[in-house]
């Protein structure tokens, strides 16, 4: 590559697009002028003009785990930056990989408390995977490249580069799209054969193994070696909230989603399996519950992840594998497929089956005696959309009736904030994942106190034809915290009433958007009908029950098989 | 509950320290000492930390640090029997010459250096292991210790002698 002299915002463009970024979502501002001038020139780039920085980096997180590409999101100075931070962090949280650029003060006024100066460096610090100070135009190339790569590779996440206003206006003669990396930077990938071979004896052996699917098969395309395993072993396979996806809920041998609001037969095969495999996940608290005790007692426990912090940090194991999960589960297979006979796991599988279509035909009865509205909703709409969509949720009861009752059929379809739980990550998720699949059709599952926390971007919806569909669990409460006032603190209701919330079919409608009401949920088919066929951005308002319960789930201190709410699973 | 000791090769550059000790922070780890300094190979800094956690709790910081994108490389000095060193200035009253001649004896044999005096003080200087520091700390505490300024560990290993 010839030596070429650039602005430092004509040497971000470049380098951006070198690394395959096609969108950018973000805010202009005082320190970025050169950057969006450069930007505005170049039409390579998209970029979509977000109404809040918090909703471009969501955006680009939920663009990220659709498409598997780096998401970029942009933000100016100061107040543009700080607005950031909690899209940062919940992309952080799931480790999705997400490049962020923000405009800096000018390097001589870093420290005066300049207009707009704030330091974006120290505070995105504990919520990026790195980030960047740039203080020489001519470093620009390295860290670009060095941002995508990092964001990207090994366990991903966020990396933050933060530009000051002459880093950007100044210009530099450099050699465009290094190669070179950071000495300190080598993402371990590839697993040791002894270890993945002793797992496969052990699983090869177990009378009942289980496979427990994180987030981590997702996010390594892994999720074909994934159902290979499962089948050649003839066993069960269990997922977290970020592993929903990773294979189809409708497989006779997924027992769906395990955890706090899992399913009952999920729990329980996680209490009485001999053997876990667990692949890609962190053993979060919201799947374990605080009775480690009763997780997995019985079983040698086998854990993949790329990330070795991860090993040992929340889960003790008998077996770690640090690398790839992807090369590790093909190291076992081909363990596996090497012996002749496997230990005999029919009793089990049987098992494993039962409960599968018990739980199945639980969730397919739309109407079952003793369910609530808001199951019946999400039952409908999984049966209305049938796997063949892009779900992404807010969070609080509709999250997790959304993970319950929605049952998916591919990777990438199901897009919700597990580590940080934030509410108003849905919708402006479901942005970044109409523009990563424009083809497909996505619904943000939303409560309406959630919405209301990002709905602005309604406007950027119908700004850049971004025809989402936002369905909202309209309970006029803070569900969630309710549920907990009414089962665990005597039914005070502390500011959780949402009182006269907006009548949020006008609220669309002031956007231009389209919108319709649903009191019944055998109306929902065709208000979905609608909202597609109007090719408009679309909410959905389904009135809901104010008691409607999210149950069984793991009550505060419990522990897998301490489930509360468990009368209508009686078949497990 | 132990010590540990665990010896960094990092990037030299502003923000370094900031990450490694906000690290600390956020997985709730105390930090007993920590010393930054140049080291043979130029763009890098030596970082030696010195920790105090359960083994598992060290084995989990160790693995984090390690995650540190500016962190080229971890030892964990315990593992190759480290020589460890800590600097200390003390500023030592003498009420009389009795004072003196005794704090002059005590100091000559822990082979601590006089470093100044004034009518009323000595000044001492002491590069020692650091339990050793804290024995000679304690004696002038019977004098009257003035001021106490210490650098904080510094260590080597001694097993394989180069960072390749
Ligand atoms: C940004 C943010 N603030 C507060 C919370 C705490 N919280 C968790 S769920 C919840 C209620 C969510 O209400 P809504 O969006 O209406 O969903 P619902 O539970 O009613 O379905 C709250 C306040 C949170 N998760 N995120
Ligand atoms: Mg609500």
């Amino acid at each position: 590559m010839p030596k070429v002299k650039l602005s430092g915002a004509e040497i971000v463009v470049e380098e951006l697009k070198d690394e395959g970024a096609e969108v950018a979502f973000g805010i202009p501002g005082g320190v970025l002028l050169d950057l969006y001038d450069t930007l505005y020139k170049d039409d390579a780039l998209r970029h979509i003009l977000m109404r809040h920085e918090q909703c471009a980096a969501h955006a680009a997180d939920g663009y990220a785990r659709v498409s598997g590409k780096t998401g970029v999101c942009i933000a100016t100075s100061g107040p543009g930056a700080t607005n950031l931070v909690t899209g940062l962090a919940n992309a952080s949280m799931d480790s999705a990989p997400v490049v962020a650029l923000t405009g800096q003060v000018v390097t001589s006024a870093i420290g005066t408390n300049a207009f707009q100066e704030a330091s974006t460096f120290t505070i995105t610090m504990p919520v990026t995977k790195h980030n960047f100070l740039v203080t020489r135009t001519k470093d620009l190339p390295k860290v670009i490249h060095n941002a995508f790569y990092v964001a990207n590779t090994g366990r991903k996440g966020v990396v933050l580069i933060d530009l000051p206003k002459d880093v950007l206006a100044g210009k530099a003669t450099v050699n465009l799209h290094p190669k070179e990396t950071f000495a300190g930077y080598k993402p371990n990938i590839k697993p040791n054969l002894v270890q993945t071979k002793k797992a496969a004896e052990v699983l090869a052996n177990a009378e009942r193994p289980l496979i427990l699917a994180g987030g981590g098969i997702i996010s390594a395309e892994a999720t074909e070696e994934l159902r290979h395993l499962v089948e050649l072993l003839g066993t069960g396979v269990v997922t977290t909230l970020m592993g929903k996806g990773a294979i189809s809920e409708h497989h006779p041998f997924c027992l769906g989603m395990a955890g706090m609001h899992g399913h009952l037969c999920a729990n329980k095969a996680i209490n009485e399996c001999d053997a876990l495999l667990a692949l890609g996940t962190r053993f979060s608290d919201r799947l374990t519950g605080w009775l480690l005790d009763q997780f997995a007692p019985d079983a040698t426990m086998i854990h993949v992840d790329i990330d070795a912090a991860e090993i040992n940090k929340n889960m003790p194991v008998d077996i770690p594998i640090v690398g790839d999960v992807k090369l590790a589960l093909s190291d076992m297979i081909k363990w596996l497929e090497k012996k002749k006979k496997l230990g005999d796991k029919s009793v089990w599988l049987q098992r494993i089956k039962e409960m599968h279509s018990a739980c199945e035909e639980c969730i397919h009865d739309v109407r079952r005696e003793g369910t609530s509205i808001s199951d019946s909703v999400i039952k409908e709409i999984s049966l209305i959309l049938d796997g063949d969509a892009i779900v992404t949720t807010e969070v609080g009861q509709c999250q997790m009736f959304a993970a319950h009752y929605y049952m998916t059929r591919e990777p990438r379809t199901f897009i919700s904030s597990g580590g940080l739980g934030t509410m108003g990550f849905g919708f402006p998720a479901a942005i970044g994942a109409k523009v990563a699949a424009p083809d497909k059709k996505v619904v943000d599952i939303a409560g309406d106190g959630s919405f209301l926390m990002t709905c602005q971007d309604l406007a950027t919806c119908v700004e850049n034809d971004i025809p989402v569909v936002v369905c909202i669990l309209d309970n006029r409460y803070l569900g969630m915290v309710r549920q907990w006032q009414e089962l665990f603190y005597d039914k005070a209701y502390a500011h959780t009433g949402l009182g006269l919330t907006p009548d949020f079919v006008k609220l669309a409608e002031a956007f231009g958007c389209y919108g319709e009401r649903v009191e019944k949920p055998e109306d929902l088919k065709d208000a979905f009908n609608n909202a597609f066929e109007s090719g408009k951005p679309s909410v959905i308002d389904v009135i809901v029950g104010k008691d409607d319960k999210i149950l069984p789930m793991i009550p505060p201190g419990g522990g897998v098989i301490g489930m509360i709410g468990t009368e209508r699973c009686k078949h497990v | 509950m132990q010590t540990r000791i665990i010896s960094l090769l990092v990037e030299d550059h502003p923000g370094v320290l900031t990450r490694m000790s906000g690290m600390f922070t956020m997985r709730g780890i105390n930090i007993m000492s920590l010393t930054v300094s140049p080291c043979e190979k130029d763009g890098l800094s030596r970082m030696t930390v010195a920790i105090k956690g359960t083994e598992s709790e060290l084995e989990k910081v160790r693995k984090q640090i390690s995650n540190l994108i500016e962190v080229v490389k971890v030892v964990d000095l315990m593992q190759e029997e480290p020589i460890i060193r800590d600097l200390s200035l003390l500023k030592v009253h003498v009420k009389d010459s009795k004072a003196r001649s005794e704090v002059m004896q005590l100091a000559e044999s822990y082979s601590a250096k006089i470093v100044d005096a004034t009518l009323d003080s000595v000044t001492l200087e002491l590069t020692e292991e650091p339990k050793r520091i804290d024995r000679f700390v304690d004696l002038m505490k019977h004098f009257g210790l003035k001021q106490l300024f210490r650098t904080g560990i510094t260590a080597i290993g001694t097993a394989s002698g180069t960072d390749k």
